[in-house]
């Protein structure tokens, strides 16, 4: 690696004023895991690599009204293992679950990952399906934007320079609703996904017909998506094999993957339906259990 | 200036801001039984515990671990007796270059303190990040199991 | 020799490896983890092109740098060629060069970071030359041509239709083309193997240090010291004797550490430097530049009458050898593993011919049976494409083919104790291969190999120390199979011993003349009657002694001390030289049950199945580990791993993307053991090393045709072939 400053402030305010000093040529780490090894790789060299370990207020899981609160520092794994997760949002804790191994979750941060924007990553995509908000701060303001608008292309995210991600807050579910985490990955088992898919479906009081649908796919195309054709084609329907096909065909032609190492863009576009068809079939089915249940 | 404990000892180094972790520790500190393999944090060979979490020392910078504890491969046993993961593995056969062999050992007992009495299922996922190139990893689950089995009430 | 039917004491024991101690606590140094005083970090420039001319580099920037201590290039180094056999590739590129990855300059610095940030700042003019990457293309007329005069290399072989032809290695019965002449159906198939990278967790190391005599230094993840040793002396013109090695245990072989790799420019840079200089590659440099598996393309042609019984054969391989022949140690420059081509089968009339040919890729070398699984997977998979055909069960159109006692192979020998048959059903019976499958999209595949016991020869002594232990001297350095403890357990036997009271010590190069080192599947061959002999030669010093010293009831320490007063030490050596395989070979038949998900094409292996004709299994756990292991490196063979090039650059560039198997990736399995103690290794014993890699493949390959009616071709199988292949054949499944 190169020769670098590094600092470590305890407060947000003595963060941005170290961004504001060295605008460009500063680079912020929480985690490490993909900073640290970018500067390895020689992929980037800051002159100055501001850690966010040490500074308050950005730590922590709580609930809030109807929302759970994730602060940017959370660890991959203190998502994955936090019993308020687990009850409120389990597609969540699932998703953090799949990412690497246990050592990339103890280090991986959500707001090193989100700001990271790299399209293979697992929890963007369930983040994506619940609709979840992102909070933005800078010297003396914040601000929240949809996670929609917060990815912008292949490691880009609406960041502007001197901003940080301080936090994500995700809905939890309505009433009557399912959700369901998909990661394919065909080559072993620990892998980035070929495709990816997160599905939120929230069904009609009469557990039957489908109200709402969120569909997000990870790793077919610059940034996480969601199918909004395909989702459109589920309001007020009930869920049949037709129905599947014609929401299957809508994925295929809402993906544009890139070929890599997990599969070409013909064959990711072709799993992404599949695993569509799955994952809508699983959340559709948690939907009617909850309604069922009166949940 | 670095001041770090390691397996016990403390510390005071002197190091540049570009030195990993895994490099304070094999070339500053002389504790070379963590391995340095694949270099990007898979491999697992520079698996050490930051504060009793495991982390891969190679993608960590060593200004990570400043006020802090760190335990290595060579702070599992107690002076000759060995922790009882190492012990498995040598009964078992759970190694045979041991190259990998120091991150399985410090994998295997963060393992067993966070579930004393994994499934197979736990073992693998738990040990998912941990390469091995020689064992095929039929003995080091073996291993793993036998440290696990006097732990169960 | 001993009775090899009487069970033995400790032979056979499975006894925990006493050298663990070393490995679970992380206190064995390899090469990486030796320290000098004052030692500094060499690191290599790469060429980013995969053929061109080099115009200048200019190092100026780099030797500003501060920390940086030298910076060479190739006018500052002799005009060396080095290699294993045939001596092709320069220390550094000199005014060319011929793959990404080859290294054009080398740097010393204080710590690996500056070295890294050196190598940054050397800049260098190239103009690219037009580059061949294909084995196809490469032997075309009007192909780019890598090297002018390939034969006047030092140990380039003779023959050479196309000067992109490193070697050819044949192996021939009676008349192939008139057999082929004769049989009712002939079968031709083509099928292609990639890149494959050994894996082993520790990338190529070594420290080079020149003392206050000038004596070099060397300590190097490298498995035959004493040919390193010879190796060296040629590449940095010094005599042997101003050379040693000291041996330190070898984080992973797998065929892959045997060749100078960065030593030379270390040696250099020390002599340049004036301090030792330690070199280690970054994984990414050994995925561009580490020698890897050979990628092959290759074609078999079958005659078979119509009740399946194969009457000639004739296989063509091309093993893609990238920029140069330096990594291939044996004699002939090729892949002894081609001669799998005629798989376990009699035939009476074969012609396989395997060339080694130049492209502008990474230079290839040995890996876990050299040239083998490549061709395997070929053969077994041609066999069931032809048993498919002829409306047969795999295992009927190998049953009614397998060699038999007496039998003559394409190297001369006529086979002995061959047990293809035994081995085959014991695979079958074991994997239920004739019982119905539990259900839709499951497939059974067969396949079978065999091989020969390793050859080579190895020094070792054994010592009666006055405390009464005894300590074996061997210059053979641990790579992890256990051959330390195989070799404690021999002298133990001999000398009717507990194990604890033998003990390993390592030699040098200084301590013996020569030892060809690990690998082949050699050592419990010749490091085990090395052992063997020399342990009974002593067993007899002792027995002459005691009757000399007339003390019948000494303990053994009482005994040396006795003799140590007399001025005696009782030691004896002994030089085993095995010069040629012998008429036995081992046999593994292996059964994979794949499930295949139509949806995806993601093929699941639900088990697997591996006998093996073995012979005395002296350490039960090592002997299973080493089945386990080149299983599983088989396995990621079939299904998980590639390295990707595009025009010659390799585009893996970190492990996590070559996809190694993982402990979650591992499928039940069981073994099958077949004892036959016919080997020529001490008490009977045979090799097991590179016994259980070579038939995974085509055994998957073969349970997924059976499974859902596609065949692979080409490895890796993915997701992704098997699913446009099952689409291609039904468009709406």
């Amino acid at each position: 690696m190169n020769a670098f400053d590094y600092r470590a402030p305890r407060g947000l305010d003595e963060t941005f004023a170290i961004l504001q000093e060295y605008g460009d040529d500063a680079s912020v780490v929480a985690g490490g895991t993909a900073l640290v090894t970018m500067m390895k790789q020689g992929l980037v060299r800051p002159r100055c690599v501001v850690s966010l370990r040490d500074v308050d207020g950005l730590d922590g899981i709580e609930a809030t009204n109807g929302a759970l609160r994730l602060g940017a520092r959370v660890t991959h794994r203190e998502a994955e293992v936090s019993s308020l997760v687990m009850e409120r949002l389990p597609v969540l804790a699932e998703t953090f679950r799949r990412v690497g191994t246990i050592r990339i979750r103890h280090m991986a941060t959500i707001g090193g990952a989100l700001a990271h924007a790299d399209p293979n990553q697992d929890p963007p995509v369930t983040l994506l399906a619940l609709g979840a908000t992102v909070e933005i701060r800078r010297a003396g303001s914040r601000r929240a934007l949809p996670l929609e608008a917060f990815f912008r292309d292949y490691y880009e995210t609406a960041l502007e320079p001197g901003e940080l991600v301080t936090g994500i807050t995700v809905p939890l579910l309505a009433p009557a609703s399912g959700a369901a985490f998909l990661k394919f990955l065909p080559r072993t088992a620990d892998d980035y996904a070929t495709v990816a898919v997160a599905v939120t479906v929230t069904l009609e009081p009469d557990g039957e017909h489908g109200r709402e649908a969120r569909i997000a796919l990870g790793s077919v195309g610059t940034t996480p998506l969601r199918g909004r054709a395909a989702e459109a084609l589920l309001s007020g329907e009930r869920l049949d094999e037709n129905l599947l096909r014609a929401v299957e065909e809508a994925i295929k032609a809402a993906v544009d993957p890139l070929s890599d190492h997990r599969g070409s863009a013909a064959y990711k576009r072709e799993m992404a339906a599949v695993m569509v068809g799955r994952a809508l079939t699983q959340a559709w089915e948690a939907a009617r259990r909850a309604a069922r249940e009166g949940r | 200036m670095l001041h770090l404990t390691v397996n016990g000892t403390s510390h005071d180094v002197e190091i540049p801001t570009y030195r990993t972790l895994l490099d304070c520790l094999r070339y500053d500190l002389g504790l070379t039984g963590s391995k340095e393999g694949c270099g990007v944090g898979v491999c697992g060979a520079c698996a050490v515990l930051l504060d009793g979490t495991m982390i891969s020392s190679c993608i960590a910078l060593a200004v990570f671990a400043d006020g802090r504890e760190v335990t290595t491969v060579e702070g599992l046993a107690d002076d000759e007796r060995l922790h009882p993961v190492q012990q498995a593995f040598i009964d078992y056969g759970g190694f045979q270059c041991g190259i990998c062999t120091p991150g399985q050992v410090v994998a295997a007992k963060a393992l067993l303190d966070a579930i004393p009495d994994p499934s197979d299922a736990e073992i693998r996922e738990w040990m998912l990040g941990n390469l091995c190139r020689c064992t095929g990893y039929y003995k080091i689950i073996e291993s793993i199991r036998a440290a696990a089995r006097p732990r169960r009430p | 020799m001993t009775d090899a039917a009487r069970p033995h004491r400790i032979v056979g024991q499975p006894i925990g490896r006493l050298d663990g101690l070393d490995k679970v606590t992380g206190r064995g140094r390899y090469s990486a983890d030796v320290s000098l005083p004052g030692l500094v970090w060499g690191k290599a420039l790469r060429s980013p092109l995969p053929h061109a001319r080099i115009l200048r580099i200019d190092p100026s920037k780099a030797q500003a740098l501060p920390g940086v201590l030298a910076v060479l290039t190739a006018q500052d180094l002799p005009r060396v060629l080095v290699g294993r056999r045939m001596f092709d590739m320069p220390l550094l590129a000199r005014d060319r060069v011929r793959f990404v990855g080859e290294k054009v300059a080398a740097v010393a610095a204080l710590d690996p970071d500056i070295a890294e940030e050196a190598l940054a700042l050397i800049t260098v003019e190239y103009e690219d030359l037009p580059a061949v990457f294909d084995p196809v293309r490469a032997i075309e007329d009007g192909a780019p041509v890598l090297h002018e005069d390939p034969g006047a290399y030092d140990g380039a072989p003779p023959e050479r239709p196309h000067p992109n032809v490193q070697s050819v290695l044949r192996f021939k019965l009676g008349d192939a083309a008139a057999g082929l002449r004769e049989a009712d159906r002939i079968f031709e198939h083509t099928f292609r193997t990639g890149l494959a990278h050994h894996g082993y967790i520790e990338p190529h190391a070594g420290v080079v240090a020149i003392d206050e005599d000038g004596r070099v230094q060397v300590w190097a993840s490298n498995k035959m010291p004493f040919r390193l040793r010879e190796l060296l002396s040629h590449a940095i013109q010094l005599p042997k004797e101003r050379i040693r090695v000291n041996l330190t245990p070898i984080g992973g072989d797998f065929g892959g550490k045997g060749s100078l790799m960065d030593l030379p420019l270390a040696y250099y840079l020390a002599r340049v430097t004036g301090r030792p200089v330690k070199m280690v590659m970054r994984y990414t440099e050994e995925l561009m530049a580490g020698n890897p598996r050979h990628p092959a393309v290759i074609t078999l042609r079958t005659g078979v009458t119509e009740d399946g019984r194969i009457v000639a054969r004739r296989v063509t391989a091309l093993y893609n050898s990238g920029a140069y022949a330096a990594f291939k140690p044996a004699p002939s420059v090729n892949l002894g593993g081609a001669s799998m081509g005629a798989g376990v089968y009699r035939i009476p009339h074969l012609l396989i011919e395997s060339f080694c040919v130049y492209t502008n890729n990474v230079p290839c070398g040995h890996a876990r049976s050299p040239g083998e699984p490549q061709m395997v997977f070929a053969e077994e998979s041609h066999m069931d494409m032809i048993a498919r055909d002829l409306g047969l069960d795999p295992a009927e159109l190998r049953r009614r083919n397998l060699l038999r006692d007496g039998d003559l192979l394409p190297n001369g020998h006529h086979l002995e104790h061959v047990r293809a048959q035994e081995t085959l059903e014991a695979a079958l019976e074991a994997s239920d291969w004739a019982k119905p499958k539990p259900g839709p999209w499951i497939g059974r595949g067969v396949a079978m190999c065999h091989r020969h016991i390793g050859v080579g020869f190895t020094n070792a002594r054994v010592r009666l120390e006055t405390d009464g232990r005894v300590s074996l001297v061997i210059g053979l350095p641990d790579t992890g199979t256990g051959a330390h403890m195989v070799l404690r357990q021999v002298v133990a036997e001999v000398l009717g011993l507990s194990i604890d009271e033998v003990q390993i010590e390592l030699a040098t190069t200084d301590t013996f003349e020569t030892d060809s080192g690990v690998g082949g599947s050699r050592v419990t061959h010749t490091g085990g009657r090395a052992a063997y002999h020399a342990a009974e030669a002593l067993k007899e010093q002792i027995r002459a002694e005691t009757a000399k010293l007339a003390m019948p009831t000494a303990s053994l320490a009482e005994l040396a001390q006795a003799a140590a007063r007399a001025g005696r030490t009782l030691e004896a050596s002994y030089f085993y030289d095995a010069k040629a395989h012998g008429a036995v070979t081992s046999f593994t038949a292996q059964v994979a049950e794949v499930s295949v998900d139509p949806t995806t094409g993601h093929v699941t292996v639900r088990r697997f199945t591996t006998a093996h004709d073995v012979g005395t299994i002296i350490n039960p756990i090592g002997h299973q580990g080493q089945i386990e292991g080149g299983l599983i490196q088989g396995l990621g063979f079939a299904l998980m791993e590639e390295l990707r090039t595009e025009d010659g650059r390799i585009s893996t560039l970190s492990l996590g993307d070559v996809k190694l198997p993982t402990i979650a990736d591992i499928p039940p399995l069981t073994t099958v053991i077949l004892h036959d103690p016919v080997g020529p290794g001490p008490f009977h014993a045979k090799a097991i090393g590179e016994g259980s890699i070579s038939p995974v493949a085509p055994a998957v390959a073969n349970a997924v045709a059976d499974a859902c009616g596609v065949r692979v071709l080409d490895l890796p199988i993915t997701a992704e072939k098997v699913y446009f292949a099952l689409r291609a054949r039904a468009p709406r499944s």
